[in-house]
């Protein structure tokens, strides 16, 4: 036995350097290239192939070729229109304000001010709470007869009925994501501290206000972290399911969106084809807006160096 | 780099420093500006605590209180019979066993398999290894919401639906999002440290193990606090994966007891909102004590380079 694990001890020391840092490698990588391929490659060629079938997951799946996309695209009843615009909505109006507003509270937070740590809590904290946790609350606070609404009613505004009236509910649902912006804080801050001192300095030297610091410094030095943020910031917008669903259960038309739309097809009617054809066309959104937004980010993103 | 991340590597436990507020580098703007960040940081604190605290008045009023209009901030007293209602309520001991089930499992796996591959992915010389790495950038674009047909369909193969197969073992692989903060932590350790191994006899295993894994704590804390919040509040997951009540996480169980109960009539607010508590207080504590951790893992993403 000890012969056997010295012999085998001595074949792998005389390979060469290259192939043991290989095998070293792809041992290293197995549990993640395994998750790529099982829980990724597979999964995303599977719903390609599901998207061109019909199937209810107990007869055999028969091809229909684009018969899918023609229904979502041009059948009204698909609701699919109706889900891509209101998703859109609400990842278009909640993402720049969530990136401005954190963008924000970082500067302020990075300033030399008392109860700096409490006030970074305070910013932090909702966003650590779990979406169940969250739609309760909200669905509390914004319920026609809420703290929000009696608020408003000090004022003398008639608050809606922000969770069910249609025309209403997608901004409640904004709110939501903005009170959880803190982990956009949190990238921001640390990469506040990241910016050299001598940057601000020099810029004070030349006369530079605080405005023209924070456009001509602090702007450009964040720009790489401001395009991680919106580029993550865009893609679990347009992926909002939870909130959605506990608050609305799939019916409410002012809240119809992609995810909720794919869950309803899958696993309410048994549609596995469209649904996965959702899920490509979910994907196509996804994978153009990320590539168009990485193209623009070219203009505006400042790399100092390579990492 | 600045005087911070010199001290920072340099130093493990001067480290620290970041959780100091008062040692934190700071701005410092002029005077005249003083009022108006004190005026908006505290407008912004306000409106991310006061729901906080709504929910915990909420949940330590009685039923009457609660439907009051309009609401009272304090209730005349204070009293736990929520709480107690809720945990003399038979599902929640199992939803609690439950979670603590799925979540430790997760977190070990998650932090070896994402700690293993950002090693191979910083500091391992291979073939493949740049394909790997775009690979691992590109599945932060895939939402899981957009896979979770394949993944239906393969579990069901598996025979783990009603199991907690689904939800553990895929943590148990890494994510992409976690392998690239491993990956920008490692990257960050001197490789002359690899080297100093190399020389006494330490093999690829070997500098992994004793080298990497302690250096990068705080960014395996930052992984293991993510896999907590992910799996702690996971909502899809046992949505789609679990359908006997007997098999609920907490999150997911005390949506279910909310469901259930208020059908038809006046939410019961007082006990949600003890529900939504009982889901809170784990993840602001775990917060709040890993907090430096958070902002030392995450400071490797300060400069982040995408694209």
């Amino acid at each position: 036995m000890v012969n056997v694990l010295q012999t085998r001890r001595k074949a792998w020391a005389g390979l060469p350097n290259s192939t043991r840092e290989t095998v070293a490698f792809y041992v290293f990588m197995a549990p993640w290239i395994t998750g790529m391929v099982m829980l990724f490659a597979v999964p995303l060629v599977a719903t390609l192939v599901l998207s061109f079938t019909e199937w209810d997951l107990f007869r055999p799946a028969t091809w229909v070729g684009l018969d899918n996309f023609e229904y979502l695209l041009f059948d009204a009843r698909s609701d699919f229109w109706r889900a891509f615009g209101n998703t859109v909505y609400y990842a278009a109006v909640l993402v720049p304000l969530n990136l401005g507003l954190s963008l924000l509270f970082a500067v302020l937070l990075n300033q030399r001010i008392r109860f700096r740590r409490a006030f970074r809590t305070a910013f932090y904290l909702p966003s650590t709470i779990p979406i169940v946790a969250v739609v309760m609350l909200w669905s509390w606070l914004l319920a026609p007869s809420g703290l929000a609404n009696s608020i408003l009613s000090i004022v003398g505004i008639d608050g809606p009925a922000w969770l069910v009236d249609p025309g209403w509910i997608k901004n409640g649902l904004i709110i939501m994501g903005v009170w959880q912006l803190g982990g956009g804080v949190v990238l921001f801050l640390a990469g506040l501290q990241g910016i050299p001192r001598t940057l601000y300095d020099a810029s004070t030297l030349d006369g530079a206000g605080p405005w023209r610091q924070f456009i001509s410094v602090t702007v450009p030095m964040l720009s790489p972290i401001i395009l991680f943020n919106l580029v993550t910031g865009v893609i679990s917008a347009l992926q909002v399911f939870s909130q959605v669903y506990i608050v609305t259960q799939g019916e409410n038309p002012g809240a119809t969106m992609l995810v909720p739309l794919v869950y309803s097809n899958a696993f309410q009617f048994s549609r596995m084809g469209t649904a996965s054809a959702i899920s490509v066309l979910f994907l196509l959104t996804i994978v153009i807006l990320t590539a168009a937004i990485l193209r623009w980010s070219r203009r505006w993103v400042h790399y100092e160096s390579e990492v | 780099m600045d005087r911070n991340t010199a001290v920072r590597s340099a130093d493990g436990r001067r480290a620290r420093r970041t959780s100091r507020g008062a040692s934190d580098r700071a701005d410092r703007w002029p005077g005249y500006l003083r009022l108006p960040t004190y005026v908006i940081l505290i407008i912004g604190a306000v409106l991310m605590v006061m729901p906080l605290l709504w929910m915990l008045s909420t949940s330590l009023a009685d039923s009457k209180y609660a439907t009051t209009f309009p609401p009272r901030f304090f209730p005349d007293t204070f009293d736990v019979t929520n709480y107690v209602e809720i945990f003399t309520n038979a599902g929640l001991g199992r939803y609690l066993f439950n979670s603590v089930v799925i979540v430790i499992p997760s977190m070990i796996g998650q932090v070896l398999a994402s700690s293993m591959a950002g090693y191979a992915l910083a500091r391992l010389r291979a073939p493949g290894r740049r394909i790997w790495f775009v690979a691992t950038l590109c599945t932060l674009m895939i939402p899981f919401e957009a896979t979770i047909i394949p993944l239906f369909v393969m579990f069901r193969y598996f025979d783990w639906i009603n199991t907690f197969w689904p939800l553990i073992v895929p943590q148990l692989l890494g994510s992409g999002y976690c392998v690239f903060l491993m990956r920008q932590f490692t990257m960050a350790i001197p490789a002359e440290y690899d080297e100093a191994g190399r020389l006494d006899g330490l093999g690829f295993f070997g500098i992994w193990r004793r080298i990497i894994v302690p250096l990068s704590a705080p960014a395996m804390a930052t992984v293991a606090i993510f896999t907590f919040t992910a799996q702690w509040g996971n909502f899809l997951g046992p949505l789609i994966f679990i359908s006997d009540p007997e098999k609920y996480p907490l999150a997911f169980g005390l949506y279910a007891m909310t469901q259930t109960s208020n059908v038809g009539q006046t939410p019961e607010w007082n006990l949600i909102m003890a529900g939504g508590m009982l889901l809170t207080v784990p993840m602001v504590l775990v917060y709040y004590f890993g907090q430096r951790m958070i902002y030392e893992g995450q400071n490797s993403l300060g400069r982040i380079r995408i694209s």
